[in-house]
């Protein structure tokens, strides 16, 4: 009795074995066992370089897993899991912002094709000691101050502070617009008003200004530079901006750029300055009411300018150190693949205003895109003098101190500022040494 | 109290399980399978975990390349020796839980009071009650946030056909802690609500014929009779309630981001931020139990409290 | 209760801003302010559900203009995931409130009925578990799922789900008993009822008032739970609450989708909430 089952069992497991040997044999699926894992942020251009990839997956019978993670928690799970040495993910979205952060735990990307062909300032976030790098650019981020056409003519876009302030006033005493610049402020905003003005006066958080080399802001002690003359000009511009010239709203130290973005879109604001990408959204007649009507120009600058500031950044993926190295390989020539495609980055660029990561996708736009030209103007050409970010773990600190700083002084009195950014320069000190 | 030891008897090495189960009593037995199930998951899936983020505050433990070294007490030195901490977030969390519970619970009870008696459109009134239930709290809170904005809310559009003139709500600190006092009475009043309904609900008849015999007013009833027999649910909700909103993460988040310059920041905030902001894992999870530690002793004094007081008042 | 000994005694009448009204004005009076509660409760939801009916460029100006529209709803529906995540998110509340009250109302019976050190250990220890804040174990239970293998799967989502309501679920568990006299489960025993038996059929059935009431505050909040879902849960099991949390990028926020997928998730909590407080409202009196 026992006998019989056991080889009636044996009998079935065999041929389900069987079956199954013959069903994975003839299918192609078996082909497709090699997969890849990328985990990215929800949005329209990283899932157009996705798609590129996916390109090439397709192709190579490779299996692409999407894996979109929310923005609000990315950076902390990723983090985790690439502290904990998990498997979760072959490809990971990068950022300029944790570039140093995670640089002891993702793979360099050197030997990743088309590599020679991207710029190079950029990468300056992903370096190592070694000069190796840990990304491959995915998509240009750059500020871009936008203007409305209906509003403005191109020879009368303000170039200078002075200049912005003037023609926001006469805009709004014509009563043809509510507000002249509308930016976001609050906390992880900061670019969109106090920063560009920053970089556009010549100034910036530490001293020596514009250094990014962290040896020499080390030597330098992270001084900050908020006591500089040059600080106290723009905060007391946006000071003046919100309260005095009332070119701005008051309540705009606590714009994200989601305010800032609705109250452009609705045709409230002359002027705005945002991430490149927004180009496609302001001038989309589903999702903005000045569609057609916003064009690009370079940054005005501030009194110590000389030449329009610019910053250019990017968004690049990376391949965590803990992939077993076969895929590792697959993973770069997925990548490689896509820093290759002409055809992709052109089709990202048409779909989502990602400017895109190829030199040679750059000038092939550059030649028959209007779009591409503008943001050429008033970004890539003018002056990049320096990073939008300090490229070492403790910069979200910096910044959110920072911050502390700049809206309490700005919510303070006109003449209390040189006192608050004297009070501030510890907190940002302390921040930038781990709180110590 | 590391770990808990109730459920750990029946698993001890030695003896076998079984006779060390047969030689419990009986109503040990019982009460001991009464708490089986809960005790397990807490252990697996709150304990254990706790536990580990507990050690990581002794520990320095940054979130990008955690070194593990043993630091003793050196985190929680830094947090108790915080200015920030002590004058500025400390002060917020307690008027926030102050005023966040004692506002939701006085609605909540007179809420669940009107419910408590029939009248035309009962079920719809009721309905209508718990819908801050039915929305994500995040989202709540970002609608609350639109609806404050001082260019395109509502409340700014009105308060600007009315002619006062705009109001810069999110920007300034009180107004923008009064929205957050707001939106978490508004979402937590159903909380109450409903609790205190179902007690109210669940009540014995007798001391009320018995009041009305007496022809007791209304409010004699309500502070005679009711208010005592809710007691146990009141304190529980009161106390759990107030350990919740201590901890209030997202409103506040959402709504203010602690801002402007930490005038709003909370507990919850604070923690946050080192941990994910500052990326110092260790020294968020030592901020963390210093607020479990604050909130643990206020709420077991105000328990005790609850539960004299109301005697008291019998 | 004192009110019952008090016999004889009259208390002076109270005179009270309702009493000074007519009867008809006390009337109006009680209307007028549940008309406010209800505005007031139903102001912001309202408010979203125009919001989500907004085409994309009103979606913040929503006072300003009338057009309204259904776009959005489809526009989020075109996602694949979203069944599936609705589907999910449904699974995940119903199993976790279902067994989150199954193992509290056993737990909270016990701190009520039971005195001694068990008692007051199992007391104290959800007390303190439960002043802990997320922060310091959301991270860690990241990386628990992970080593049990459970990271990502319902399970890895369910467990983590029951065992964050033990600590509150017990205690108020506990306090709805408390309101329960014990004398009718000691007849029970007497009559020769086990424990289980004087559980099950008399003090249960007198506490299911507040179950009911639990157990809708326990579904809306895991079906709107946000935090255990984005670090639990990766692509194999998207909740609806992840699919809200990702029109939220370093871009800025799709609030015209985000609210209309906010306005759906509404629709299944409104249901349960309505099926749920019937069981409230009536509530089973012995």
């Amino acid at each position: 009795m026992l006998r019989k089952i056991s080889l009636k069992r044996a009998l079935t497991y065999l041929s389900v074995g069987c079956a199954a040997l013959a069903v994975s044999l003839l299918s192609p699926a078996h082909a497709q066992v090699k997969e890849l894992k990328v985990g990215y942020m929800k949005n329209p251009i990283q899932e157009a370089s996705v798609d590129i990839m996916e390109k090439w997956a397709k192709k190579n019978g490779v299996k692409l897993v999407k894996i979109p993670m929310a923005y609000s928690i990315f950076q902390e799970k990723v983090t985790a899991t690439l502290t904990s040495g998990n498997d979760q993910f072959d490809v990971i979205w990068h950022n300029d912002d944790w570039g140093q952060l995670w640089i002891k735990w993702l793979a360099r990307m050197d030997d990743v094709k088309g590599m020679d062909r991207v710029s190079k300032h950029p990468l300056d976030a992903f370096y190592d000691e070694d000069g190796k790098v840990s990304a491959v650019p995915m998509a240009h981020t750059v500020g871009t101050f936008f203007y409305r056409t209906d509003l403005v003519k191109p020879e009368e876009v303000p170039t200078t502070w002075a200049e912005l302030v003037s023609v926001s006033q006469r805009l709004q005493k014509e009563g043809k617009v509510k507000w002249g610049y509308v930016g976001g402020m609050a906390m992880n905003n900061t670019w969109f008003s106090l920063w560009w003005t920053m970089w556009g006066n010549k100034c910036d958080i530490f001293m020596p200004m514009w250094e990014r080399d962290n040896k020499k802001l080390n030597a330098a002690g992270w001084k900050p530079a908020l006591t500089e003359p040059c600080t106290k000009e723009y905060v007391e511009f946006w000071w003046d901006a919100l309260y005095t010239h009332k070119i701005s709203p008051e309540a705009m130290t606590s714009y994200t750029r989601d305010e800032a973005n609705a109250i452009f879109m609705a045709g409230d604001a002359a002027f705005t300055l945002v991430d490149s990408t927004h180009f496609g959204d302001f001038n989309s007649p589903k999702k903005s009411r000045i569609a057609g009507k916003v064009a690009m120009a370079p940054q005005p600058m501030g009194p110590r300018g000389e030449k329009p500031f610019a910053w250019n950044e990017i968004w690049g993926w990376g391949i965590p150190k803990g992939v077993p190295a076969d895929r590792q390989k697959l993973a770069k020539e997925m990548l490689g693949a896509m820093l290759t495609d002409m055809e992709g980055q052109k089709a990202m660029w048409d779909a989502t205003g990602g400017p895109p990561p190829s030199m040679d996708a750059w000038d092939i736009l550059s030649k028959d895109d209007k779009v591409f030209a503008d943001l050429k103007n008033a970004v890539f050409d003018q002056n990049i003098g320096t990073h939008s970010a300090y490229y070492f773990p403790a910069w979200p600190a910096v910044h959110k101190a920072y911050s502390d700083v700049m809206i309490g002084a700005l919510k303070g009195k006109r003449e209390d500022i040189p006192k608050a950014m004297a009070a501030g320069m510890d907190a940002v000190h302390k921040a930038a040494n781990g709180g110590q | 109290m590391g770990t808990p030891g109730p459920d750990k008897a029946p698993g001890k090495p030695g003896k076998s399980f079984a006779l060390r189960w047969l030689a419990l009593n009986e109503k040990t037995r019982f009460s001991l399978l009464l708490l089986a199930p809960s005790g397990i998951m807490l252990i697996l899936f709150q304990i254990v975990p706790i536990l580990i983020g507990a050690n990581a505050s002794f520990r320095d433990w940054s979130l990008y390349d955690p070194q593990r070294t043993w630091v003793g007490l050196q985190h929680y030195i830094y947090i108790l020796t915080d200015p920030n901490f002590l004058y500025l977030v400390l002060p917020n969390t307690l008027l926030l839980m102050v005023s966040s519970v004692s506002i939701g619970l006085v609605l909540g009870l007179a809420l669940a009071h009107m419910l408590n008696k029939h009248f035309f459109g009962h079920a719809i009134v009721q309905t209508v009650i718990l819908l801050p239930l039915m929305v994500a709290p995040v989202i709540a809170s970002m609608m609350m946030r639109w609806i404050f904005n001082d260019q395109f809310g509502v409340v700014a559009a009105v308060i600007g056909a009315l002619g006062f003139g705009q109001i810069a709500w999110l920007s300034d600190r009180w107004p923008s802690f009064a929205i957050i006092v707001f939106t978490d009475v508004w979402l937590w009043t159903p909380w109450f609500t409903i609790l205190l309904l179902a007690g109210l609900r669940s009540l014995p008849k007798e001391p009320y014929e018995a009041a009305a015999i007496d022809a007791a007013s209304k409010w004699r009833v309500f502070t005679h009779v009711t208010l005592p027999m809710m007691r146990p649910i009141m304190a529980v909700c009161i106390v759990i309630r107030s350990i919740d909103c201590f901890r209030t993460f997202d409103q506040v988040w959402v709504i203010s981001g602690g801002g402007p310059a930490r005038q709003t920041e909370v507990f919850s905030i604070y923690a946050y931020t080192e941990a994910f902001v500052y990326l110092n894992f260790g020294r968020g999870t030592a901020a963390a139990i210093i607020g479990a530690i604050i909130i643990g002793t206020l709420g077991w004094g105000l328990y005790k409290l609850l539960n004299r007081f109301m005697e008291v008042s019998r | 209760m004192s009110v019952a000994t008090d016999t004889g005694y009259t208390p002076p009448k109270r005179g009270s801003f309702l009493d000074a009204l007519a009867p008809g004005g006390k009337r109006a009076f009680f209307l007028l302010s549940v008309l406010g509660v209800l505005l007031i409760f139903a102001f912001p939801v309202f408010w979203l559900v125009l919001t989500s009916m907004r085409p994309a460029w009103g979606v913040y100006y929503v006072h300003r203009g009338l057009e309204f529209t259904l776009g959005n709803y489809l526009e989020v529906l075109e996602q694949e995931v979203v069944v599936h995540a609705f589907f999910n998110s449904f699974v995940i509340a119903t199993l976790s409130t279902f067994f989150s009250l199954t193992v509290t109302v056993t737990s909270g019976y016990m701190l009520s009925r039971f005195t001694g050190k068990l008692a007051n250990a199992w007391f104290g220890t959800i007390y303190i578990f439960r002043t802990i804040p997320y922060i310091t174990w959301v991270l860690p239970l990241y990386f628990v799922t992970q080593w049990w293998g459970i990271f990502d799967t319902y399970l890895g989502l369910l467990l983590p789900h029951i065992a964050v309501h033990i600590c509150f679920f017990s205690w108020l568990m506990k306090g709805f008993f408390d309101g329960i006299d014990p004398s009718m489960e000691s007849a029970a025993l007497i009559d020769g009822c086990t424990r289980w038996g004087a559980f099950l059929r008399v003090a249960l059935p007198s506490a299911l008032p507040g179950i009911a009431a639990l157990s809708i505050l326990c579904w809306l909040w895991t079906w709107n739970e946000f935090l255990f879902a984005l670090i639990l849960t990766s692509h194999n099991t998207p909740m609806i609450t992840v699919v809200m949390a990702q029109f939220v990028s370093e871009l800025g926020t799709e609030w015209n989708l985000m609210s209309a997928t906010a306005v759906m998730a509404m629709v299944p909590a409104l249901i349960v909430a309505i099926f749920g407080q019937k069981y409230v409202v009536r509530g089973l009196k012995v």
